[in-house]
């Protein structure tokens, strides 16, 4: 499993005023803990659109003094990614790139002939973001083709197939996974993540809706995630479902997201099980509008209350 | 319908109720609006016009579309530009619509604050600008900074989103 740590991002307030403030100790501090909590990658992200570039420029020097791990340059901007690359000391990571004007056009020529790897977005100018599996495949194909084109070799991009909220779209986790399969069957090299708090907008417990998200996706064929690495429940889940040795905790609740097993209530961590099964009733499209995981949750059966 | 729309909206505001319930509210009200209004013959006046987009740029819709909601909930009848808005098309929309009350501009990325702007300021410049009002939202966005772009209304959700188009369009 590829981990990019997220704790670096100008939309987090504190970050935010560590920026206007450049006050290297945050970004540090941030930089080892998520080193240390085995990060394969480290997100950069502004959050700025005035001095993007050298703003990320501190931002990464910063990083790269406390940790060689290498960087996740983020940033809507494709040229703002490409002219941040000459502030990294080893390839890194370019987060992203999709079918939308000509950004595979001004990333990938510049990283060609090197080691720099590249987030690709299924979205597009003609579908904005598309609403069916064959769109998003067809989406798929023309970044395959444009990376063809400048011989970056598929083991180097990491496809994110989108991740709707499932607050608003039943059907998100369903799209989510099918596209998963059919990516794996197709170009089995890619790597396959997301940006996955998204799938808890707007929900009690975003936590757990994230956990039993992140379950299933690894199950279904992700292999890549945006996330805080420094999250001990995240890293268990990983485990459990990668089949790595863990805790029994996040085994068991591996099992109940997949639908393995009923949650044993009984357990000491029976509360978390019962969350899992909630979570997963709603990715699978079986809980409309997600009211039984919203009635579950103020009942308290899981998660907690403010 | 609206006076329950009403708590729904209060209720989500004040954060006891979730996105999916008020979700499932509107869709609700939505229906049931569609089996009354043969029986209006059209004399149930609307209570206003609005285009609402999220502005280029930004491929946000979720706050839009609850906006939306809350708004054609209070009586409005809504055009949905959709995402990702070039200026043209809100200029061409609110050209298409001359009784239009409303305009409505989202935006939720830092990164598109500034095309929020250069919205704001193109459609300042609308020969029929003193018949309608620009509203602004998302999550960047400050009372502030709507001023300063030079937007009539910022709200901060869309329970309030819907209360600020009633107050504009009773002054009228």
């Amino acid at each position: 499993m590829i981990i990019i740590g997220e704790k670096i991002n100008g939309a987090i307030p504190s970050i935010q005023k560590a920026i206007t403030d450049r006050d290297e100790e945050l970004i540090k501090a941030r930089a080892v803990l998520q080193a240390e909590a085995g990060a394969d990658f480290i997100d950069v992200h502004a959050s700025r659109k005035e001095q993007e570039t050298e703003i990320l420029g501190w931002m990464i020097e910063t990083v790269q003094s406390v940790t060689d791990v290498p960087i996740c340059i983020d940033s809507p901007d494709p040229q703002v990614c490409v002219e941040a690359i000459k502030y990294c000391r080893r390839p890194g990571l370019i987060n992203s790139v999709s079918m939308e004007k000509n950004k595979t056009e001004i990333v990938f020529p510049v990283i060609a002939d090197t080691q720099w790897q590249c987030v690709a977005l299924l979205c597009s100018d003609k579908y904005g973001i598309p609403q069916s599996v064959g769109q998003r495949m067809e989406i798929l194909d023309e970044i395959i083709q444009a990376a063809d084109k400048y011989g970056i070799s598929h083991d180097r991009l990491h496809i994110d197939p989108l991740v709707e909220a499932i607050a608003t779209n039943e059907a998100s986790f369903e799209m989510f996974s099918q596209c998963c399969k059919e990516i794996r069957e197709k170009y089995p090299d890619l790597h396959i993540t997301s940006g996955l708090s998204n799938i808890s907008f707007g929900l009690p417990s975003r936590k757990t809706m994230n956990l039993a998200f992140l379950g299933k996706a690894v199950h279904a064929g992700m292999d890549s995630a945006i996330l805080d690495p420094s999250n001990k429940d995240m890293r268990g889940m990983i485990l459990a479902a990668e089949g790595k040795p863990c805790e029994e905790k996040y085994q068991d609740m591996q099992k109940v997201a997949l639908g393995e097993q009923e949650p044993d209530l009984t357990k000491e961590y029976g509360r978390e099980l019962a969350g899992m099964k909630y979570a997963a009733a709603c990715l699978d499209g079986e809980d409309d509008f997600c009211l039984e995981y919203i009635e579950a949750f103020e009942e308290g059966e899981f998660g907690v209350k403010k | 319908m609206i006076s329950a729309m009403d708590v729904v909206g209060q209720r989500f505001e004040e954060g006891k109720l979730y996105v999916p319930q008020m979700l499932a509210a509107a869709k609700t009200m939505a229906a049931g609006v569609e089996v009354i209004k043969p029986l209006l013959k059209g004399d149930a006046a609307s209570a206003g016009k609005m285009i609402m987009g999220t502005v280029s740029g930004d491929l946000h819709d979720i706050g839009k579309n609850l906006v939306i909601m809350m708004i054609e909930s209070a009586g409005f009848e809504v055009i949905d530009l959709g995402v990702d808005v070039p200026v043209e098309k809100f200029l061409a929309a609110i050209e298409e619509n001359p009784d239009v009350n409303l305009v409505g501009c989202s935006a939720l990325l830092t990164t598109t604050l500034e095309s929020l702007k250069n919205t704001v300021e193109a459609i300042n410049k609308c020969a029929n600008r003193g018949s309608f009002k620009i509203m602004v939202g998302g999550g960047p966005i400050t009372e502030e900074f709507a001023r300063k772009i030079g937007a009539d209304a910022y709200t901060e959700d869309a329970y309030e989103a819907a209360q600020a188009a009633k107050e504009i369009s009773e002054e009228r």
